[in-house]
């Protein structure tokens, strides 16, 4: 047990100087990190409080140790960051003078605390023990409208027809609820739905990003590989292993591999990979931030901890280590994000790799030598490369000739880039040799034979994802094996230090954070094991409490990727630890068993109404007295609009839909006033929009669909003039306004169920019948579509 | 007191988006206008003059270290194309590319010694609008947005103007909102476009009409108000409601703020909107000055596409002479007619006029015609808003290579601008992913030498 995060959630002992709050912190911010358990610098451990009482001589402080080493003019720790400011050193003492006491209130930083659930098993029972405290109880349960509305929503992100409602509302059992809960959770749309949530979280897109924004022909196969991983329940231990490692560990399993598309989701700078020199900063740069990018996405989701601030310096608030930081990064930095291909057919999946693992110790031994080609230099050859790359950009410059003069330039800026390129090549041999030569045309027949034998297997399938060997583009070229990965002081790729081994945090107790400097995979299963390991205490919270933010509206952490100490605190620590360790034991990581058990709560069947009273003892509703009103989310929007126009198109999965009107160049156009609401895949659900990173569909980003270059574990919801616009105006919605209205004629009445779901009183009735007979059923339907109502669910 | 902390919860973006927050100190720049020339515009050919460039002309370069260029290897010292003259009463020296900008020499701070952490367009253009090098960071326009509210409620608060060819690199991820909440976003004008933003106008053509529009937003009112009953307590109901109330007012406002019919024929050809080459940027800069005249916080204006071919950017690898001075001229008479318009209308005071630019050009040449990019030394300039005019910060060396003297990062640009603003950057913040992220990252020193 480490007693480096024993801060009490609540209140301060009274001493003059106490060790949690002013001493604790300066020695994790300073100490712990060189000094864990077991062999810390200069055999010095401050893994517990045992630990520290040995530096210490309660009352005594010039005769403490702890004290002798960090202060004075010679102060000799700590080594890094500077002398501790003279107001710690005096905490220190103080504390020290006081008897060196230990007020530390719990058993560790609350999530890296051991799961500890209350005695309740229930969620109702854990909340209301909350509600009591304060005088208060649940809200009485909604109607059955209500009901189904907001389980359809949350479930499957789609309206329930009229039908639905009527059937629900007409069913007398007593276990419609329960049913109504598992149809939703055995439809298709619950993993379309809940998928959308999952690719906010690591920041999916289907382009780069950056400049030169190319457009990703084959990140979609991971888009579907969640929405299956999630319909068919897929227990969510294996569902991270997949994503981190699933072609190491299932190598035959199609899916498996699919889901790894996670290692790229993000996005990659193509112009740092692609066209920038081997060696240069801005080269090392873009690597580095390449796979901080991987390092934060997968420990943000997974692990709801901010590793990605230790880039710079240890992390200033909790006990990440800097070399922690870039122990993570050595556990990707075999991999570059590429297409990698797969198949369906094991059998051939299999010869594949077979042939793929040959040509890479094939490639390992060429490459070697073909740098030696590539990287041969004299002041003569250099002199031609400027020529050659001058020839080329002048050639670019100049386009398409126009005119005889221009054509005349052109054809002789080629015939000089072709005698250059031709006496460069001469230099180069013979600083190369033709030993070398020899040997790489021997290795390239070797490579040709095992390339006319992949040519003959079946064409595969590509999914964009982590791979450490893809044919070069440009300057893009695979690790092959892992690249070495060294503490960058201040972050600075100018400033390397002491090569890393991987591994991860040693802030979670219990479990190996140290890996083996092994291949690229092994490190890959490595973070997934540890990350999925039953005592990583952060990874079943993290889950338990996404789940419960995205079906209650706020989670019980009300930071979701942050369970440091900048983050916030559960307000329901017990029930938190009990939904993880149920889910992780009882429901063995079933998703659909979690989400069951939650909207199966008396909590979630409250009304959302209001309670001035219970709004007074609890204004946010933290404690749940009623359910909170949520606004549909940008996706819902699209797709409710789409089911009541009678238009949505079911069909799942595959290439993403282009929305836009799109012109490949230098930076390709993204023009969304260009699609035609109508046309070829336009009825399709939003999940399978292509998502385009650097010109986000605006009428989607005006209703807070987040920028795909953020990870985003909670959407901001605003309500905005240009959001009402959106609404208002924007060709789709006035689209499926006229469709709408075909599909009802002029049954405003039906109108109405299908927007709002209900049946609409009588002064409704003649108000939007007045207003359809003067203006036509088309502008009821847009009307109907801005309203509130439809908005938001309850 | 910032909005941020005025307002808490999720409730009432809408109101929120109507007041303009109180700042942490007197400020005394109101709002800014910022000139972006995307593709890295030279310094060492328009406002960093170095003789030595003159002198060693076509000399080998040497300055005196290994030196790491993007595409190239370096080349002869490339003295500018372009002549150069002193202005005004600071005598301040400027290249017969920018001639009418060099006029307002004396109402301008350059700050030559720029710097910036990547010589790669996305990342560079990313770091001098949001601070960052990777994407998913909020743009300065939004954090302006959500520091400072709006000053007009019948206006977004941001307003971005794209170069007509097209986006720049990175594209609109370059104004984004990033993590700030929905409505800090920018507000895309597409100037001479038949809908300048999108989804504004009541759509015609279709069943749409006068006499549908106006009942049916009295309708939507009315049912929503219904909708309230029983619904009490939740502001976000009612924000959705005025939002459809100021809607009605930016449809009306825009037309008038973006349609130029009033401006007087003098004023037309200030901005060079008589001729060809300069009647878009003409344009653009004369709506920017209409826009900060009506409450209009942030206003960004783009030179330049992104970096393909034919040029249509500063990026001028191949042949500098040709495209710097190509979009050279389409930029000087407009821009020097914004600082002499919004200097007359006494607008310039507490208006910001920020010129910049991703990363610079190197001294040498690259072939024969064109620079490479230079990341280590390049100018920016500001105008008005209390900034010193008549005055240059910091320097580069004798080459116009490296920034030597006080070199600083967009960072103190921005601390500057926010505190000019008002705003003490370091209180300027928004918790994302774990981190209290600010637009001055954790770095940012206001300078003082450069505010009158």
């Amino acid at each position: 047990m480490k007693w480096l995060f024993w801060v009490a959630v609540t209140g301060w002992a009274a001493e003059t100087v106490s060790f949690e709050r002013s001493v604790l912190p300066i020695l994790i911010a300073r100490c712990v990190a060189c000094h864990p358990s077991g062999n810390g610098a200069g055999d010095v451990s401050l893994a517990s409080f045992a630990d520290l009482r040995e530096l210490v001589v309660a009352g005594k402080p010039e005769e403490s140790l702890l004290l002798r080493v960090v202060s004075g003019p010679l102060a000799r720790m700590p080594k890094t960051g500077g002398p501790l400011k003279a107001a710690e050193i005096e905490s220190i003492r103080g504390w020290i003078a006081a008897g060196a006491k230990n007020d530390s209130r719990g058993p560790g930083w609350w999530s890296l605390r051991p799961l500890t659930p209350g005695k309740h098993t229930s969620i109702d029972s854990y909340l209301l023990g909350k509600l009591r405290e304060k005088g208060l109880g649940f809200s009485v349960e909604a109607d059955r409208r209500t009901l189904i509305r907001r389980l359809s929503f949350d479930l499957t992100g789609l309206p329930p027809t009229p039908a639905e409602i009527a059937a629900f509302v007409g069913d007398a059992m007593p276990d419609a609820y329960e049913r109504l809960v598992d149809r939703l959770l055995a439809s298709p749309r619950y993993g379309e739905r809940w998928a959308r949530h999952w690719l906010d979280l690591v920041h999916y897109g289907d382009s780069h990003g950056y400049d030169k924004d190319k457009p990703r022909a084959n990140s979609w196969p991971y888009r579907d590989a969640v929405v299956r991983a999630l319909n068919e329940d897929l227990p969510y231990g294996e569902f991270v292993r997949r994503q981190l490692a699933g072609d190491v560990l299932y190598p035959g399993d199609a899916r498996a591999f699919e889901l790894t598309g996670f290692l790229a989701a993000g996005p990659w700078d193509f112009v740092g990979h692609q066209e920038l020199r081997e060696g240069t900063t801005d080269k090392n740069l873009t690597r580095v931030l390449d796979r901080d990018d991987m390092v934060a996405t997968a420990v943000s989701t997974f692990s709801s901890m901010t590793a990605h601030c230790a880039r710079c310096h240890d992390h200033k608030f909790d006990p990440i280590p800097q070399e922690d930081y870039y122990r993570l990064q050595a556990v990707f930095a075999g991999v570059d994000r590429a297409d990698r291909p797969y198949d369906e057919d094991p059998a051939i999946g299999s010869r594949r790799r077979e042939l793929l693992a040959s040509k890479l110790a094939l490639q390992k031994r060429m490459q070697p030598l073909l740098d030696r080609v590539e990287f041969a230099t004299t002041p003569e050859i250099v002199v031609l490369d400027d020529r050659i790359q001058d020839a080329g950009s002048l050639l670019a410059h100049l386009g398409a000739p126009k005119d005889a003069a221009q054509q005349a330039e052109k054809q002789m800026l080629e015939a000089r880039r072709l005698t250059d390129r031709a006496a460069r090549q001469k230099l180069v041999d013979v600083v190369v040799g033709p030993e070398t030569y020899l040997s790489i045309d021997q290795l390239k027949a070797s490579m040709k034979l095992l390339d006319d034998q992949l040519a003959g297997l079946p064409a595969p399938r590509f999914v964009y994802s982590g791979a450490s060997f893809f044919a070069r583009v440009g300057n893009f070229r695979p690790a092959l094996d892992p690249r070495v990965v060294r503490l960058l002081d201040r972050g600075n790729v100018n400033a390397p230090g002491k090569e890393v081994v991987p591994g991860a945090l040693r802030a979670v107790p219990g479990l190996k954070s140290e890996f083996d400097n092994g291949d690229e995979g092994a490190r890959r299963v490595a973070l997934a094991r540890w990350i999925t390991d039953d005592n990583n205490v952060l990874t079943w919270r993290s889950i338990v409490n996404r789940v419960w933010q995205y079906h209650f509206g706020v989670g019980i952490v009300d930071s979701p990727s942050d369970f440091g100490r900048m983050g916030s605190q559960p307000t329901h620590p017990e029930l938190l630890d009990w939904l993880a360790v149920w889910f992780r034991d009882e429901a063995k990581g079933s998703l659909k068993q979690l989400h069951r058990l939650m909207v199966m709560s008396q909590a979630y069947r409250q009304v959302s109404r209001h309670n001035e009273a219970a709004a007074k003892a609890d204004t946010d509703n933290r404690l749940l007295w009623r359910m909170n009103r949520t606004r549909l989310d940008a996706e819902a929007v699209r797709d409710a609009s789409l089911a009541v126009a009678g238009k949505l198109d079911l069909k799942m999965g595959g290439p993403g839909v282009r929305m836009f009107g799109f012109k490949d160049d230098h930076s390709p156009v993204y023009d969304y006033t260009k699609f035609d609401p109508d046309s070829e895949g336009g009825y399709r659900r939003s999940i399978y929009r292509f998502i385009v990173r650097s010109v986000p569909d605006p009428f989607m980003e005006r209703l807070d669909c987040p920028d795909p270059s953020v990870l985003t574990p909670k959407r901001s919801t605003t309500l905005t003039a240009i959001q009402a616009l959106a609404m208002w105006n924007n060709p789709f919605m006035l689209r499926m306004a006229s469709h709408m209205a075909e599909r009802v004629g002029s049954d405003v009445s039906l109108a109405g169920r299908l927007v709002l779901g209900r049946e609409l009183d009588a002064a409704e009735l003649a108000l939007y019948r007045e207003y359809a007979a003067k203006h036509g059923m088309a502008n009821l339907s847009r009307l109907l579509l801005n309203t509130n109502e439809f908005l938001f669910v309850d | 007191m910032l909005r941020r902390e005025l307002l808490g919860g999720f409730g009432g973006m809408a109101l929120a988006q109507m007041l303009a927050a109180e700042t942490h100190h007197a400020p005394k720049a109101k709002r800014v206008i910022q000139i972006f020339l995307s593709g890295a515009a030279s310094q060492c050919d328009s406002f960093d003059y170095k003789p030595l460039l003159i002198s060693k002309a076509g000399e080998k370069w040497d300055p005196g270290e290994k030196v790491e260029l993007f595409q190239s290897n370096p080349g002869v010292v490339m003295p500018s194309p372009w002549n150069w003259k002193q202005y005004g009463q600071s005598g301040k020296w400027v290249s017969d590319l920018f001639p009418r900008t060099a006029e307002c020499v004396d109402d301008i701070a350059f700050v030559h010694s720029m710097m910036t952490k990547s010589n790669v367009h996305g990342p560079a253009t990313f770091m001098q609008n949001t601070g960052f090098i990777l994407p998913g960071f909020p743009s300065a326009g939004a954090w302006l947005s959500y520091g400072l509210g709006s000053l007009n409620q019948n206006l977004p608060v941001f307003v971005v103007m794209p170069d007509p060819r097209g986006m720049p690199p990175n594209g609109a991820a370059n104004w984004s909102g990033g993590f700030l909440p929905a409505a800090h976003q920018a507000t895309t004008v597409k100037i001479g476009s038949a809908h300048p933003i999108q989804d504004l106008e009541m759509p015609v053509g279709g069943y749409v009409t006068e006499a549908s529009e106006k009942d049916g937003l009295a309708l939507l009112d009315r049912v929503n108000r219904r909708h309230l009953d029983g619904r009490g307590g939740d502001s976000r109901l009612e924000a959705r409601i005025a939002s459809y109330e100021m809607a009605a007012r930016l449809q009306l406002s825009a037309p008038e703020v973006l349609g130029i019919e009033g401006e007087s024929e003098a004023t037309r050809k200030l901005y060079g909107m008589d001729q060809p080459l300069t009647a878009d940027l003409g344009r653009r800069c004369l709506v920017a000055r209409r826009l900060v005249e009506r409450g209009v916080r942030f206003v960004q204006i783009w030179s330049g596409a992104d970096n393909g071919f034919p040029r249509r950017n500063w990026d001028s690898h191949e042949n500098l002479k040709k495209d710097h001075g190509m979009l050279a001229h389409e930029l000087d008479q407009p821009m020097a007619a914004l600082l002499k318009d919004l200097k007359g209308r006494g607008l310039l005071d507490d208006t910001i006029v920020y010129w910049t630019t991703e990363f610079g050009r190197m001294p040498c040449s690259q072939g024969s015609l064109g620079r490479d990019h230079n990341p280590l030394g390049f100018t920016s300039w500001f105008a008005g808003g209390g900034f010193k005019g008549g005055t240059s910060f910091g320097a580069t060396d004798e080459w116009s290579y490296k920034a030597v003297d006080k070199p600083i990062y967009c960072y103190d640009v921005h601390a500057t601008m926010l505190h000019l603003l008002g705003i003490d950057h370091t209180r300027l913040a928004y918790r994302n992913n774990g981190i209290d992220r600010r637009l001055t990252d954790v770095h940012g020193t206001v300078l003082r030498e450069l505010m009158a």
